[in-house]
């Protein structure tokens, strides 16, 4: 069977490091005042006794019903055979269409390219071979699991059988590959 | 900006102004082209000149949008990849396809016209002096010019297809709410392509009228043109009754309100209807605002439907 790559952040481990940040622009060498995955801060929210704040993952959800792959004119933008959503910066023009598809705000125009640019699981350097992630392997609070969905026996497949995952914007039927665990959060 | 700890990276416009003016300009150009061929088609007297000013402003208008459409891509270089690689459940992808056609057709039909009164003086042998009065008159095509009538009919599905994909393009952004909205709330059937044909029937007819200005008889385009402003304030109440109030206000309310209502509809139609009832020649202030507020208005709903998510 086909592997579907997913990730789950587990946000009450998250404490904001940015670590993942930083190690996401090591990795891809992402140009200047641009992120393919960033975690800003949500709140506080509330007031006293019922405060919160989180820190929120947010990179390209890799939706497996993908806006961005449907509206892309030359088919630069599509699945490939892990259910991973990728950009071929070779057929890409930089129309900008899936900028303005994509509901998570997870794409840019990659200045030195002129190409889409977002977040790639790091497939090619890395979870073609085996690894995952380097936001993943450089989480400092242990918040990002990263694996096949479809394999039972795999950590996020296990993690996501016993925790509740939600999905950012479920509305647009977009169907993420990055699951949200709250628990403990909100 | 701080990312650490706190907003995110402010939200960038994708689609900006050039844009904008990309969707104006092939609005103007489906919609001149429209007037000029249906004219040219079906009209009983047919004003040359009107038929010229409507034939030769769709080249230009949609090379300049063309021009722009590329210069904003983040790879100009590359735009040829947009027709070798298609994607059939992509808008643009498809869109390109027409309005390439459409663009040809429009010059092929701009050279016929160009053309034309040449071998109408031929054709009865009068100085091109005679040319108006002759056009009035039918004469048996020949040569190139029996293509003009065929030209016009394609030409005219072509510019009914590149005005309602301009629509199209934007309403097929799911995840868009403004861009998305339905028509009438009916699922399905999407807004935008409405309202963008209807101004671009509008924008064109106004542009070509300009272009036509000394001509004699134009009470039927008049009148045309004040229905056309009819339907879209209509078109436009339904869209500020079907979508968040939100959109309507903030930075946008100003362009909203001055420059797609009062100057592009409610100023037009009022000086329309004095000017045809008092049979006044307000043609170059009607018109002119009637363009300024189509611009408006693309400018409008591209913006709106970034600014708010
Ligand atoms: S998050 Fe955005 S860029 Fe990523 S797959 Fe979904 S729509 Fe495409
Ligand atoms: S910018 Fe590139 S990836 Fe995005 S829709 Fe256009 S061609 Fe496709």
């Amino acid at each position: 069977m086909a592997k579907h790559y997913a990730m789950a952040v587990v946000v009450a481990k998250c404490i904001g490091c940015q670590a993942c940040t930083v190690a996401c622009k090591f990795q891809n060498n992402v140009p200047e005042g641009q992120y393919r995955t960033k975690t800003p801060v949500v709140g506080p929210k509330g007031t006293f006794p019922n405060v919160s704040m989180y820190f929120e993952k947010q990179a390209c959800q890799m939706c497996q019903n993908a806006p961005c792959v449907e509206v892309c004119p030359t088919k630069a933008s599509h699945y490939n055979e892990a259910g991973v959503v990728l950009v071929d910066v070779d057929k890409c023009v930089g129309c900008k269409y899936c900028l303005t598809a994509c509901p998570y705000d997870a794409r840019f125009i990659n200045k030195d390219t002129g190409a889409a640019d977002k977040c790639t699981f790091c497939w090619e350097a890395r979870v073609s071979k085996g690894q995952v992630p380097a936001c993943v392997s450089t989480c400092v609070g242990g918040a990002l699991v990263f694996g096949d969905e479809k394999d039972s026996n795999s950590e996020i497949a296990k993690l996501l059988s016993k925790n509740k995952g939600e999905v950012r914007k479920e509305e647009f039927g977009t169907r993420p590959s990055i699951y949200y665990i709250f628990e403990g959060v909100k | 900006m701080d990312i650490t700890w706190g907003a995110s990276a402010s939200h960038e416009i994708a689609w900006g102004g050039m844009i904008a003016v990309y969707l104006f300009l092939a609005g103007i150009a489906a919609g001149a082209f429209l007037t000029a061929a249906l004219t040219d088609l079906f009209g009983k007297n047919r004003p040359a000149k009107l038929i010229r000013a409507g034939a030769y402003i769709p080249p230009i208008a949609i090379v300049v949008g063309l021009l722009l459409l590329v210069f904003d891509l983040g790879r100009p270089l590359s735009f040829w990849k947009l027709i070798f690689n298609v994607n059939f459940s992509s808008v643009m992808s498809l869109g390109t396809f027409i309005i390439s056609i459409f663009t040809a057709v429009a010059l092929v039909y701009a050279y016929l016209i160009w053309a034309w009164p040449v071998a109408q003086a031929r054709g009865i042998q009068i100085t091109v002096a005679g040319v108006e009065a002759a056009a009035a008159r039918e004469v048996p095509a020949s040569g190139l010019q029996a293509l003009r009538k065929p030209v016009a009919v394609v030409g005219s599905l072509l510019a009914f297809g590149t005005a309602t994909y301009t629509g199209f393009l934007l309403s097929a952004v799911s995840t868009n709410t403004f861009w998305s909205v339905p028509f009438l709330g009916i699922s399905g059937v999407p807004f935008l392509p409405f309202l963008f044909l209807v101004s671009a029937i509008s924008t064109g007819l106004a542009a070509t009228l300009i272009g036509a200005i000394d001509c004699s008889d134009l009470t039927l385009y008049k009148k045309v043109d004040i229905v056309l402003l009819a339907i879209e304030i209509l078109l436009l109440i339904i869209l500020y009754t079907s979508v968040s109030s939100a959109f309507f206000q903030g930075g946008l309310a100003n362009l909203f309100w001055i420059g797609v209502v009062v100057i592009g509809l409610l100023l037009p139609l009022i000086l329309a209807i004095y000017g045809v009832s008092k049979h006044k020649n307000l043609v170059v202030p009607v018109c002119g605002m009637v363009v300024v507020g189509g611009l408006a208005l693309r400018y409008f709903v591209v913006y709106a439907g970034q600014m708010v998510r």
